[in-house]
């Protein structure tokens, strides 16, 4: 009340000065002469209401700064500047803005949360949905109303279409082999309590008929309630083509494994059993028993090599290896065979420093594999020549051995160097494993990095080349 | 008169041995590298008995075997079969009425013998076969 009054009491007070000041500029203008008209007065009170207006902007102003302050240092309950009259009102604006502010503060914070919480999730989505691409298992996941909620890689390359195509769709427009739905649904029917489906179904994909092995459950919700189904379809053909394979090496490995050794074991039992009847036939007999235990030894050797290969467990021993050196110990080697065959055995030896970094014994091992068959395989009388030549080009080193032996056709040519694979018409010419072209080309691809290979004519004779990379320091001075 | 026995097999060392001890034990003894080799021979001789390999260029030993049925002038040669394949012959064999015995390797001569004798209905006495 008593700042209403005083209030009303300096509204009076500032009309007054107002009223003063156009009565005085009236009298002045009189004074000077300058007549009496009632404007002077009225401006007189204008220039006074302005100045006032003025006054009291820069009076407020201060008032709202000091406020600012009192503001800063001790919020609303501490607003001890500006007017008396209207602290109040200022307090409690002040107090409304605060609340405001903490009320848009806390929002902003929960909106920054759920912000957090949506990338979360979303990440957490992406990372799922990565998880299920990488999977070669097909797994397809639908709603309790058969929609499509979500698919891998795997399952949009067998069904044919993208990921987002097939998403939301019906189980029964994506699915088209019958037996599969039927499981699917069944699943469902059983609901949650049910055990997981289990059966192989024949799936057409892209042309071939592939076997799956499917597995569909129920996934359930926190009331118990089927919330997804989820069908995992394991593709059984890869698994069936290994084991496949693996049962075909288990039985030519059995197959080469028990040839030696059904000689050794039926010469062995002729002695024990006095078959042989004079000492030329029982030293006949010993020396057969030894050549197929060599044999057995050389094949088990094989097999032990090119699987520690492949597992690449093999230990290798590099070094500096000069191939022309090594060549010629080969052939050294496997001189009185040829000799004892009346094969002509040379060497073309380019006059080149052929270094290349790998393993001596290995590679040494190739070379005389490829001599050894040149020898078996090439009519007495015939050539066999070696040669050691190097390509700056593709800096590698190239060894050749050619022969003028029976030759190998186009067809048996792309097998050759296949497991247990032996040319058939050449299996009475000579004996052999069907593993030392094998562990050739795993001794130069394999453990270092070169290509081998084969060009020949039947009946013309065979070309066995292969070519390693040349050591860094060779292939400068080459350069 | 001894009988005559044709063995087949591309391992010349088998057909050694095998031919020993048959002719050890009085029987006339042939050999063959290959299935057609065989049937060059046994067209040519006549075997009481032929002994084969399975696994053969050319011609195998299943084939050989269909072969010998399906003309009625072998047909009634009985065949043992000497496998190195580690399991028992499947379809392709089952069905050929002249294969009597399928032996394993690594054989036994002396199984082989035995085997040899009961297909021939023959005692295991050399000499009396040999008379």
């Amino acid at each position: 009340m008593q700042t209403v009054i005083r209030s009303i009491l300096g509204g009076i007070a500032l009309c007054s000065v107002a009223l003063g000041v156009g009565f005085g500029t009236l009298w002045l203008a009189h004074a000077i002469d300058l007549g009496t008209s009632p404007w002077y007065a009225v401006t007189g009170i204008l220039a006074t209401v302005m100045g006032l207006i003025v006054f009291s902007a820069v009076t407020i102003g201060r008032a709202f700064e000091s406020l600012r302050k009192d503001l800063e240092e001790g919020g609303p309950g501490h607003i001890v500047s500006g007017p008396r009259w209207l602290r109040p009102v200022l307090r409690t604006l002040s107090e409304y803005q605060l609340r405001h502010r903490q009320a848009e503060s806390a929002w902003r914070t929960r909106q920054q949360d759920l912000e957090i919480r949506a990338h979360v999730a979303e990440s957490g989505r992406l990372q799922a949905q990565a998880v299920l691409d990488v999977m070669d298992e097909v797994v397809i996941v639908c709603s309790p109303l058969l929609e499509v909620v979500s698919v891998n890689a795997a399952a949009a390359r067998l069904i044919g279409r993208d990921i987002e195509s097939i998403t939301g769709q019906s189980v029964n427009d994506v699915v088209e082999d019958l037996s599969l739905r039927r499981i699917i649904t069944s699943t469902l029917e059983a609901g949650v309590g049910g055990e997981p489906r289990r059966a192989e179904v024949s799936i057409q994909s892209h042309g071939d008929e592939c076997s799956y092995e499917v597995v569909c459950a129920c996934a359930c919700d926190h009331r118990d309630r089927v919330s997804a189904l989820v069908t995992v379809l394991r593709d059984l053909t890869r698994e069936r083509e290994i084991s496949q394979m693996k049962s075909e090496f288990v039985s030519k490995a059995s197959h080469e494994l028990r040839t030696p050794l059904s000689s050794m074991r039926a010469y062995v039992e002729m002695l024990v059993d006095g078959e042989a009847q004079d000492e030329e036939t029982r030293q006949e007999f010993y020396g057969i028993i030894q050549a197929e235990t060599d044999r057995l030894a050389r094949l088990v050797d094989n097999m032990l090599n090119i699987s520690r290969i492949e597992a690449g467990i093999f230990e290798v021993e590099r070094d500096m290896v000069d191939v022309q050196q090594l060549v010629e110990r080969a052939v050294q080697t496997i001189e009185p065979q040829a000799r004892s065959r009346g094969q002509a055995l040379h060497t073309e030896i380019a006059p080149i420093g052929a270094i290349v970094e790998g393993d001596a014994d290995m590679l040494q091992q190739v070379v005389l594999n490829l001599l050894s068959n040149a020898v078996k395989y090439t009519p007495e009388g015939g050539r066999i020549t070696v040669s050691v030549d190097s390509d700056t080009l593709t800096r590698s080193v190239h060894v050749a051995v050619s022969d003028t032996g029976l030759g190998i056709s186009p067809r048996d040519a792309e097998q050759v160097f296949e497991k247990f694979y032996r040319v058939e018409n050449y299996k009475r010419v000579a004996k052999g494993t069907g593993l030392g072209l094998n562990l050739c080309r795993h001794i130069i691809e394999r453990v270092h990095r070169g290509q081998i290979g084969l060009e020949s004519t039947l009946g013309m004779g065979s070309r066995f080349w292969f070519s390693i990379p040349m050591s860094n320091e060779a292939a400068r001075v080459a350069a | 008169m001894p009988r005559r026995i044709l063995v087949v097999d591309d391992e010349s060392h088998i057909l050694h041995v095998l031919s020993v001890k048959l002719r050890n034990s009085g029987f006339c003894v042939d050999t063959a590298v290959d299935g057609e080799d065989a049937l060059h021979q046994i067209a040519a001789m006549a075997p009481d008995l032929v002994i084969t390999d399975l696994q053969m260029p050319y011609i195998n030993g299943v084939e050989l075997c269909q072969q010998l049925a399906e003309d009625p002038a072998t047909a009634d040669i009985p065949v043992i079969i000497l496998t190195a394949r580690g399991y028992a012959l499947g379809d392709e064999a089952s069905g050929l009425s002249n294969v009597r015995q399928v032996v394993s390797k690594p054989f036994s001569p002396r199984t082989v013998l035995e085997q040899v004798h009961r297909v021939l209905g023959t005692a295991g006495n050399s000499t009396e076969l040999a008379a």
